[in-house]
């Protein structure tokens, strides 16, 4: 009996060819642009938290108590190189990277510009957040008293590779010192703070610059795959400002829900319409069919097939223009993910407000398993109304009505 | 045919109620929605045209490439008399800006060092409504520093303490002095706030060597719709070496970021017209399908082909026009009040601050024109909708359309 009803849906549904096509159609087209949609701003959002990340904050990232408010040399971590060495021992730990860094004055012959300045291990870098990937321009090198520098700084001070800069700050003991140093690279992290007023050197070179002992660091980053790893730092190192990303950027956290309730909205609204879309097309589809319905009613027929019947009707339908819409929407998220849209003509506007010209979209199975259940449900739900109808049928009455 | 189509209307109110539904939603939407978006856009722009950047800027060719003290307005007088014959101008002033090193008994910081004329200065931007302490730049000739609130923080300093300049002077010379905390301001705009530092221009001047110089002129217009017009009539009158810019180029970064973000704000909405264009369209040929015998019918009694388009288009047009009809006048009435009391989110300044954001207010945009072409987009979309139904209802011949099962 199935097999005779899945055919009889099945042929029904095709019965009229180009509502139903238009329909499949509608699914299709809206699934496809909003899985899209959602892809490119999850792409979007989740590159710049992996940007800040393997730049700057890493998963956890620990300071010396009063650096945040005060981030002067004086505030920095004490045998920070021990400390790093203990973390690396923790469960979850990928990579430990210290950084001593300092806020000053950049100039050249021209043109001056804050900044702040930060000494780093090049290895340990690289294995933190494959840091020559962030490389625009020039080679990764400190050698020549070389400095790396961030793609906004080096258009405020309108320099090149080979450019000489003059770095003024005060040191530990609060003297002015100056450097001078080579711009030997230009690099573009898309993470704002750094591409705007970065400058790295040699930690050592910094630290002797700075006057500080070869035991200090300001921060601590770690990245890590343990979500409990910053609980537990926290416990371990009390007299040290443990913070996980999201506490050193709570503007991140707040993008994330605010892109979370955006496509949750756009989902229920698009739904919603879906779903009118596809109530139109069965309650008409049945309709017209009433009198063949009421016929069936009096050869005997119990109602509960009908109702077979119809659901799966609707669920063919929905189901197709599901596939269709899976298909075009893992074709264009594919696109997305390995070429991204290219917004280089932009390129001032989101490389001053940290964000890479080229914006990739991101693949979730969540996507498609939540718009599959959406569009089964619509589904269902669109044949609820005209079933209610066809229940309350006196065959007798609808054969002689609809003759 | 026109009191066919609406009889047609009112008979088949399914499909009536849902196009009528539909275009009102959708048309309300997009108002509200594109109305929401240009006022947010706004507030960040003129919120830093108020702050600091002037709507027109008038420098030497080459400053802002290139920089350095040979690229300095060198004749302001001069500039600034031409200027007082151009309409439009509200006010100027001219500004010097260099950076250095500042330092107090305990911290040292870099900072921008802004020498201006404190009156002028007043009429140009809400530097000194942004006090929060201690007092503004008075006029007098004497080494007051009105400083940002985090600078201040950063150098640890208060009212009335000292703090040394360090820096180079116009001619390139090394220069120091020692000023005096005389005010403290809050606008908002974090970076702004701290890493900047004013001084009365005529004290900086000897200090920096800059009389009748400046690093440029900043302007405030009676009208900024007027800034491109009035930017050439300046052009026109300034020597060659100088150039005049509005704060379209100056704030370029900003423009274009906002340009990328209503970019995707169209692209989001899109998505709603596509599924609503669908769902519009599917109504319609459902209607027009189910109507196949009677469009025969109309067809065997002489009706040509393009009188059945026209009777549908009339459908059409009745059903959007009476939702537009209804739509645009709550839109605009929505639009005008949150243009007049802005929504409020709690928070979102201090979150957003590096992108710009000093309020949390979020203002609406009310401009009719904007109003205007949202409504014309619905419309064209509904009449699109009804394409397909009119090509496939005009596919039958009379005898097959009457027919039709």
């Amino acid at each position: 009996m199935f097999k005779t009803i899945l055919k009889l849906a099945y042929k029904n549904s095709f019965l009229r060819f180009s509502r139903t096509i238009l329909v499949i159609l509608m699914i299709a087209v809206s699934m496809s642009m909003m899985l899209s949609l959602q892809g490119l701003y999850d792409g979007m959002t989740l590159n710049m938290i992996e940007s800040i990340k393997r730049s700057d904050s890493g998963e956890v990232s620990l300071y010396a108590k009063g650096y945040r408010l005060d981030p002067n040399i004086k505030n920095s971590i004490l045998h920070a190189p021990t400390i790093a060495n203990e973390i690396r021992q923790l469960e979850g730990v990928k990579s430990v990277t210290l950084r001593l860094s300092a806020e000053g004055l950049s100039s050249t012959a021209r043109k001056s510009s804050f900044s702040n300045i930060y000494g780093i291990d090049l290895r340990s870098e690289e294995q933190f957040g494959e840091f020559s990937n962030f490389l625009k321009e020039g080679n990764i090198t400190f050698a020549k008293r070389g400095t790396i520098m961030g793609v906004e700084l080096a258009k405020t001070l309108k320099v090149k590779i080979g450019s000489k800069v003059i770095f003024s700050t005060q040191d530990s003991q609060g003297e002015i010192n100056s450097m001078a140093l080579r711009v030997r690279a230009i690099i573009q992290t898309a993470n704002m703070a750094l591409d705007g007023t970065a400058l790295y050197i040699d930690k050592e070179s910094l630290r002797k610059f700075l006057d500080v002992g070869a035991d200090r660091a300001t921060q601590i980053a770690i990245r890590a795959d343990n979500e409990e790893l910053c609980k537990a730092l926290k416990a371990n190192y009390p007299e040290l400002d443990v913070l996980s990303f999201l506490e050193l950027n709570p503007m991140m956290k707040q993008m994330e829900e605010v892109m979370v309730i955006f496509n949750g909205v756009t989902f229920f609204i698009v739904m919603l319409v879906v779903f009118m879309g596809i109530l139109g097309v069965m309650y008409v589809s049945i309709l017209d069919r009433i009198r063949e319905f009421g016929i069936m009613l009096s050869i005997g027929m119990h109602y509960r097939y009908i109702r077979m019947q119809i659901l799966l009707e609707a669920l063919l339908v929905g189901l197709i223009g599901y596939l269709l819409g899976a298909l075009l929407g893992v074709l264009i998220l594919v696109y997305l993910k390995n070429n991204g849209i290219d917004l280089s003509a932009f390129a001032d506007g989101l490389e001053s407000f940290g964000m890479n010209t080229t914006i990739y979209g991101h693949i979730k199975l969540s996507y498609f398993i939540g718009t599959f259940v959406a569009i089964i449900t619509a589904s269902l739900l669109s044949v609820w109304l005209p079933l209610r109808r066809i229940k309350k049928l006196n065959p007798i009455e609808v054969i002689k009505a609809n003759k | 045919m026109f009191h066919l189509a609406l009889k047609n209307i009112l008979f088949y109110k399914g499909r009536s109620i849902a196009t009528l539904v539909l275009t009102f939603l959708s048309a309300l939407f997009f108002i509200v929605y594109v109305s929401m978006m240009d006022g947010s856009h706004n507030a960040m722009l003129q919120n830093s045209l108020k702050i600091y950047t002037g709507a027109i800027e008038i420098y030497k060719k080459g400053y802002r490439d290139i920089g350095g003290n040979e690229y300095l307005l060198n004749d302001v007088q001069n500039i600034t008399q031409k200027l007082d014959n151009i309409e439009g101008i509200k006010a100027y002033s001219s500004r010097y800006e260099t950076y250095g090193l500042l330092s107090s008994k305990e911290q040292s910081t870099a900072s921008m060092m802004v020498g201006i004329d404190p009156k002028k200065e007043q009429q140009l931007n809400v530097l000194s409504s942004a006090l929060i302490e201690g007092k503004y730049l008075d006029g007098t000739n004497n080494n007051c520093l009105y400083s940002g609130v985090d600078l201040v923080s950063k150098l640890k300093v208060k009212l009335g303490d000292e703090i040394a300049f360090i820096g180079s002077a116009s001619d390139n010379s090394f220069t120091a002095d020692i000023f005096k905390l005389c005010g403290i301001f809050k606008t908002g705009l974090f970076e702004f706030d701290a890493s900047s530092s004013f001084v009365n221009k005529n004290y900086f001047d000897t200090l920096m060597y800059t009389q009748n110089k400046a690093s440029y002129i900043t302007l405030k217009l009676e009208d900024i719709n007027d800034a491109s017009r009035i930017n050439s009539d300046i052009n026109s009158v300034l020597d060659k070496q100088y150039e005049s810019l509005t704060w379209k180029t100056l704030m370029r970064s900003m423009v274009e970021l906002l340009e990328v973000d209503s970019i995707f704000g169209y692209v989001s909405l899109s998505l709603f017209f596509v599924v609503i264009f669908f769902v519009i369209m599917i109504y319609g040929f459902i209607n027009v399908s189910s109507r196949t015998k009677e469009f025969g019918v109309l067809r065997a009694i002489g009706l040509s082909r393009g009188n059945i388009r026209k009777l549908l288009l009339y459908e059409i047009f009745i059903l959007s026009t009476f939702a537009i009809l209804l739509a645009t006048p709550i839109g605009t009435y929505i639009t005008y009040y949150y243009s007049l009391n802005p929504i409020i989110i709690e928070g979102i300044a201090e979150t957003y601050k590096q992108y710009g954001i000093v309020s949390d207010e979020m203002p609406f945009s009310f401009d009719i024109f904007t109003i205007s072409w949202n409504v014309l987009v619905i419309y064209g979309l509904n009449f699109l909708s009804i394409i397909y139904p009119m090509i496939y209802i005009n596919s039958f011949n009379p005898i097959e359309a009457m027919s039709h099962v």
